[in-house]
């Protein structure tokens, strides 16, 4: 059976066991990482040298990279529909995880980690605010794409909706200030109707 | 033809220029970025709402993030070639190497590259530098201990989880910083300087 290392508060473990709920994947998960621990010890980073989380065992293949799971699990599993069959459709959905990487989810650690991770005496608020504001431009630009597609990747859910889900409910649980993205929002609320979604994802900050 | 909007000192593009000449995919590149501006004015917003390189037009179709670029061409003039491997695992390990080069390697580079190359002497903030340059290390320790066991970031053979990663490295075998010693990182690295197309993409144009 699929094994899956990683503590389940982490947003790109969350990754994971949302697309193996959306597959129906049956998996076994150990806690890794944060109060965990273990993830700094010889056995996991034989499996990971980088000591983050999520890795999978799948068979003979070791993963990690959480983007990289959902991209192998999607394609292995759920082909013509997580993953789009055309090539084109598929390489759209890729692009938005990788902006997930590159551009969303920069923004949202000094927010996320400053609120939630830190002291009150601990906190950054400068940074934070500072963060958040870069944060919310990148929401705009999702916005914007949202206006004409129903989801990340086009008309229907795929693979691209998973990296990005978990950073928006962040967004939204957060006390921050929240520009109105009235496409944002609407993408949102269908993500919280899916109950992978409800069952893994929203589930409180810690 | 396929079109390719970005300046040739981006790492980001040289990933996808360098890519097109070991598949022989004729392109044509425009200079978009840095000195020559362009990626903050509409015409090229309304492509990328990012503002930053590169872009593809491949007839009209539409796509950026440049690991992403270099994984739909592979597909699509390389399919069956250690390129892109029938075998979903061999591919879903070296695209692994894509994904932590932009989450791990990326970000720990910048702040030296930038503060080293692209900030005058008077303004760098050695401290962040130095920094910085201890956690690439970390990453670049990382794919050294992976590269003892395998020939490649790829596996067996060079593949495109090769690509993201090299113009990362060459910078850190040319730039004015301490380097530890990496023997199977160093072994890959000069590997990879042999490539005539790296020669051409990347070492060529070299640290701007």
């Amino acid at each position: 059976m699929l094994q899956l290392k990683g503590r389940v508060n982490s947003s790109n473990v969350m990754k994971a066991l949302w697309v193996l709920d959306e597959i129906g994947l049956e998996y076994d998960r150990e806690d890794v990482g944060g109060q965990f621990g273990k993830n700094t010890e010889t056995p996991y980073l034989a499996l990971n040298p980088n000591g983050r989380i999520p890795t999978i065992v799948d068979g003979d293949l070791v993963l990690w990279e959480s983007n990289s799971i959902v991209r192998y699990l999607a394609s292995k599993h759920s082909m013509g529909k997580l993953c789009p069959s055309d090539p084109g459709a598929r390489a759209r959905c890729e692009m938005w995880m990788d902006w997930q990487l590159t551009e969303l989810v920069q923004n949202m650690v000094p927010v996320f980690h400053g609120l939630i991770r830190k002291s009150a005496e601990e906190r950054n608020t400068r940074e934070i605010g500072a963060a958040r504001d870069s944060w919310s431009q990148k929401w705009a630009i999702l916005n914007k794409h949202l206006k004409r597609n129903e989801y990340v990747g086009g008309a229907n859910f795929t693979m691209a909706d998973i990296p990005i889900g978990p950073i928006a409910y962040r967004w939204y649980e957060l006390p921050i200030e929240r520009e109105e993205y009235p496409d944002l929002y609407r993408w949102y609320k269908k993500l919280c109707d899916r109950s992978g979604f409800k069952k893994h994802i929203m589930t409180g900050l810690s | 033809m396929l079109k390719i909007l970005g300046r040739s000192s981006s790492s980001n593009v040289q990933k996808v220029v360098w890519l097109c000449g070991e598949l022989e995919i004729p392109f044509e590149r425009i200079d978009i970025g840095g000195p020559f501006g362009g990626n903050d004015q509409p015409e090229y917003l309304s492509l990328n709402p990012n503002g930053v390189v590169p872009t593809i037009d491949d007839e009209g179709f539409i796509l950026w993030e440049s690991n992403s670029i270099v994984r739909y061409l592979a597909e699509k003039h390389a399919r069956g070639t250690e390129y892109w491997p029938d075998d979903i695992q061999k591919r879903a390990s070296a695209h692994r190497w894509m994904d932590w080069a932009l989450s791990i390697l990326a970000p720990r580079h910048v702040p030296v590259f930038q503060g080293l190359i692209r900030t005058p002497e008077g303004d760098r903030d050695m401290g962040r530098i130095s920094a910085s340059r201890d956690l690439w290390a970390q990453a670049n320790k990382v794919m050294d201990g992976w590269l003892a066991k395998n020939e490649y970031l790829s596996g067996e053979n060079f593949g495109i989880g090769d690509i993201p990663a090299s113009p990362f490295t060459y910078r850190w075998f040319n730039l004015p910083i301490d380097r530890e010693d990496f023997p199977h990182l160093k072994r890959w690295h000069q590997e990879i300087c042999e490539r005539p197309e790296f020669q051409k993409h990347v070492i060529e144009i070299g640290l701007q």
